[in-house]
């Protein structure tokens, strides 16, 4: 089956790819929870709200990247959802010009 | 310019995700979601292609392909907020292996069953078919004709399906994957209610006290509404969450009280409930006097196996009488529910008194309003007729139904399983808008909305999705067409019961499909197919929301939507070859004349003509038929309802609005149905009215604890139950394509306790074999992880092309149904 995966983009072809995302915790894993999304490589969190939600953004140079990272953090303890909201990529032409 | 970009299209998403999750956002960030003009993207709106919830994306094309999606705000569904399937969307639809020419099996440049798949032409493969199906027609007839459809085709592609099988062919051998998933929660809404589709909306979520999720794992399936629930329960702290299942699992995370049962005794548990509300004197007498009657259903139904099989043999009313039932009356009623008291029902089940008690208390007390929520665990279920009535049986002696907050609501796994298979009809009983084939008069209103003949359409029901299989296997089914879904996987005993049907050598088998599933390979000939915005359609979601789509960009050269095909079929046959002489006497007109103009050229379907499709909008299907064949369709298909309770909005509203909740009246969508003031169809002074009865009352019904068809003995230890994940939908043709979606949950693992494989020697990661009587397969183990069972079974996910569970899993199904049980068989691991 993995043969038959849409081609995944190479991580110098130069895409840059930005996702943002709704990350829900629990109150008491919000600390932590925060300093697990700032560990990652480009990621920014832009605004917390009282009862939990995070808002934050992911930028990689492939989509795969970002799929790992949240692969990663949606185990998280106290992480109740994670929700993608947007995500969109400047291929390598559009990039550049 | 590069970092202008860059900054632009990160404060786009920034502004997205602020607005969803309602907190305000950096000021860089405001008014910019979904300008184009210096990313040159061209955004549209479309229901997503994956389960039931209906969440709306924003889909945006760049350069003829589909490039960015991201969560509808405007939808108030998901609110702007996507799952991960959802977040993926855009890459389904560039697999590197899609379809782009028909395959036909050929040797020396001949059909041959055995022969290799081919490329060959449209022409070809339409030749080939429709000598194979009027072959079969003349030797034995309609019902050697059948087709396999979807809760994933869209609204016209399943009535155009119907229309051709039942009037064209005169075969009601069609059936719906919704089978393998909805058919228990329709006999359960018709037997109760009388009327399909749940009362409430998700808009309950919002409003209620409690949440009690009966088997369902929303936080993996229905992500959506599960961010909905969380978001309830945490911003609201008398909110209560109870989860009951026979494992546990990632929504568990979130209970107040989560119970792990004995597979099968949820029946018991939910007559306890109704035997605790009457004990604690909780009924509410006022609501159900006037509003509900009470009835004892038949028994001892067996399990919808084989009839030489010793259980049938056993079985003492699995006959014409199983779905029966004679009036009681509340004492009698009371009695029967008395057995199951706390003790005995937590012997049966395992789960403690206390916890019993408490998740009873959430119905009973009647300041908790209350919603109950369940999918797989209730309907794949030999009893799932049974447990439907059940549940609303401990609402309606409450009377917490139909109004915001209480709800009984019964989630789908399909985009459209309400809407195609359910509100389209396309089961091998029914017909548009709940009516079935069996009613004279039913049969005589379809016949007159389609302009045909008296008689068209044949009385007796079709072979239901099991029987099918059966019937290929047995020689009996011999032309049969599957669309839209991947049935080689997805049925219960596929060694013994679905593949020798596809290679009995009196067959044909066609399969369409976007990608070679395992059920197309185990085809003869394969159509590649459109899908999803490569066109236009219509989806009907679980809270009875009906939302619309364009085509936002062309299919690979050579695929092409299910509809199309449908068409161009009907344009190889005339009626004079499918019909017989008595209904050609009827309209002479008609001799002659194509299946593609009796059924769709109709001067109805066809009234509605190209210059309403703007030229620089994509619709390869309405160019191709020469008329704006999907509103024709949708049109004609809308008579059947309106007026009769299931009423739509006129087809160009719904390309305005992020769906409506039939029905629709005066314009005005419906969010309660059977409430005075909220549902248009109750009467004045009623209070309530459950209409789809001729009393207007629902029915509370008397359904004892049955055994499963099969529970672990001392050579099948284990209980087996299947299910989903998070990161695949169904049979994972389409998420198992996407390689951050594979990446993350690559192979179907078993998971099991950690006791039950030290007990075997085995440790986590070990390759083993699943075995029950029908089959084996092989997989490796998982002790860890989302999914933690309780000792005595274990779980496995069927998404796996690779490792095909159901080669294990029982064909028991459900009598009244025919919805396989697919949650429990008996099974041995052993090591490799």
């Amino acid at each position: 089956m993995s043969d038959n995966q849409t081609n995944s983009t190479h991580p110098d072809s130069g895409e840059y790819h930005v996702a943002s995302f709704v990350a829900h915790a629990m109150a008491l894993q919000l600390d932590a929870v925060k300093d697990e999304i700032n560990r990652i490589d480009g990621s920014e969190v832009h605004a917390v709200s009282p009862e939990g939600k995070i808002v934050f953004t992911l930028e990689a140079d492939t989509q795969q990247t970002i799929g790992q990272h949240i692969d990663h953090l949606k185990y998280h303890t106290g992480l109740l959802n994670l929700s993608p909201v947007y995500h969109q990529f400047l291929p390598a032409t559009h990039n550049h010009t | 310019m590069t970092i202008n970009r860059r900054a632009f299209i990160k404060a786009n998403a920034v502004a997205a995700a602020a607005a969803v999750a309602g907190v305000s956002a950096p000021v860089s960030a405001s008014n910019l979601i979904t300008s184009s003009d210096i990313t040159k993207l061209k955004w549209d709106k479309a229901p997503c292609r994956f389960c039931g919830t209906g969440c709306s994306v924003n889909v945006g094309v760049m350069d003829g392909k589909v490039v960015a999606t991201h969560g509808d705000i405007k939808s108030p569904v998901n609110k702007g907020l996507n799952c991960v399937k959802g977040y993926f969307l855009s890459k389904i639809m560039y697999g590197k292996d899609r379809l782009t020419s028909p395959l036909l099996r050929m040797k020396n440049g001949q059909y041959d069953k055995e022969g290799e798949f081919t490329p060959v032409s449209w022409d070809k493969a339409f030749d080939v078919m429709a000598e194979k199906a009027k072959a079969t027609l003349k030797a034995k007839g309609p019902t050697a004709l059948g087709m396999f459809g979807s809760g994933q085709w869209t609204v016209q592609e399943g009535y155009a399906a119907v229309k051709l099988m039942k009037a064209g062919f005169r075969t009601n051998n069609i059936d719906p994957n919704a089978r393998h998933c909805m058919a228990s929660a329709v006999g359960g809404f018709m037997r109760t209610f009388g009327i399909d589709e749940p009362m409430g909306c998700y808009d309950d979520i919002e409003a209620t006290d409690a949440m009690v999720l009966w088997g369902s794992n929303m936080a993996e399936m229905h992500p959506i509404l599960w961010t909905r629930i969380t978001d309830r329960r945490l911003s609201a702290p008398h909110v209560k969450v109870a989860v009951l299942s026979t494992f546990e699992h990632r929504s568990f995370d979130l209970a107040d009280n989560g119970m792990i049962f004995t597979p099968q005794t949820d029946l018991a548990i939910l007559n306890f409930i109704a035997h605790y509300i009457i004990k604690t004197n909780r009924v509410n007498h006022s609501f159900v006097n006037r509003h509900t009657r009470f009835a004892k259903g038949e028994t001892d139904i067996g399990y919808g196996l084989r009839p030489e099989h010793p259980l049938e043999q056993k079985a003492k009313n699995n006959g014409k009488t199983k779905g029966s039932s004679t009036p009681i009356d509340f004492e009698e009623y009371a009695k029967f529910v008395s057995t199951y008291t706390a003790e005995y029902v937590s012997e049966l089940s395992s789960v403690p008194v206390d916890k019993l008690n408490a998740l009873a208390e959430l119905y009973a007390d009647p300041k908790i309003k209350v919603c109950s929520f369940w999918t797989m665990g209730f309907n794949q279920h030999t009893r799932g007729v049974w447990a439907n009535n059940l549940v609303y049986n401990i609402h309606l002696l409450t009377g917490k139904i139909s109004t915001p907050g209480n709800s009984p609501f019964s989630l789908t796994g399909q985009p459209s399983a309400c809407g195609t298979a359910r509100e389209v009809g396309t089961f091998s009983h029914r017909l548009p808008a709940d009516m079935v084939v069996k009613n004279p008069k039913h049969r005589a209103m379809a016949e007159k909305i389609w302009r045909l003949p008296k008689g068209t359409v044949p009385p007796k029901p079709g072979y239901h999705a099991v029987l099918q299989n059966r019937m290929l296997k047995d020689g009996k089914l011999n032309f049969y067409w599957v669309q839209c879904n991947n049935n080689m996987q997805a049925a219960a005993n596929i060694a013994e019961e679905a593949y020798p049907g596809y290679r009995h050598p009196d067959n044909f088998i066609v399969v369409s499909d976007p990608y070679p599933t395992v059920t197309a390979q185990a085809a003869d000939l394969i159509l590649p197919t459109a899908m999803w915005v490569e066109k236009e359609g219509v989806y009907g979601n679980a809270e009875r929301r009906t939302q619309s789509w364009y085509q936002m960009v062309k299919p690979p050269e050579g695929a092409k939507s299910d509809l199309w095909q449908l068409l161009e079929f009907a344009k190889r046959f005339t009626v004079d070859e499918t019909w017989p002489e008595e209904l050609l006497v009827q309209k002479p007109q008609y001799r002659g004349k194509t299946l593609f103009d009796v059924l769709y050229a109709n001067g109805q379907v066809n009234q509605y003509g190209l210059d309403e499709v703007p030229d620089d909008r994509l619709n390869d299907d309405a160019r191709a038929a020469g008329f704006y064949v999907q509103k024709g369709l949708f049109e004609e298909y809308a008579s059947f309802g309106r007026g009769k309770a299931h009423d739509l909005a006129p087809y160009d509203r719904y390309h305005q609005e992020r769906g409506l909740r039939w029905p629709v009246v005066d314009g005005k969508e419906t969010l309660w149905r059977f409430k005075e003031g909220s549902d248009p169809y109750v009467g004045v002074g009623k209070g309530y009215e459950f209409y789809g009865k001729p009393d207007g009352k629902a029915v509370i019904f008397a359904l004892p604890y049955e055994p499963a068809a099969e529970s672990p003995d001392e050579e099948y230890d284990l209980w087996l139950s299947t299910g989903r994940v998070l990161e695949h939908w169904h049979s994972g043709s389409m998420t198992q394509r996407v390689p951050e979606l594979y990446k993350a949950m690559p192979d179907a693992l078993v998971y099991m306790h950690p006791d039950d494989a030290k007990a075997r020697d085995m440790r986590r990661g070990d390759l083993v074999k699943l075995v029950s009587r029908r089959g084996e397969v092989r997989t490796r183990v998982e002790t860890r992880g989302r999914n933690k069972p309780p000792k005595g079974l274990v779980f496995m996910p069927w998404f796996d092309a690779s490792r095909l569970v159901n080669k294990v899993t029982l064909d028991a199904t459900d009598p009244l149904s025919k919805e396989t049980d697919y949650k429990k068989c008996a099974i041995k691991i052993v090591k490799v």
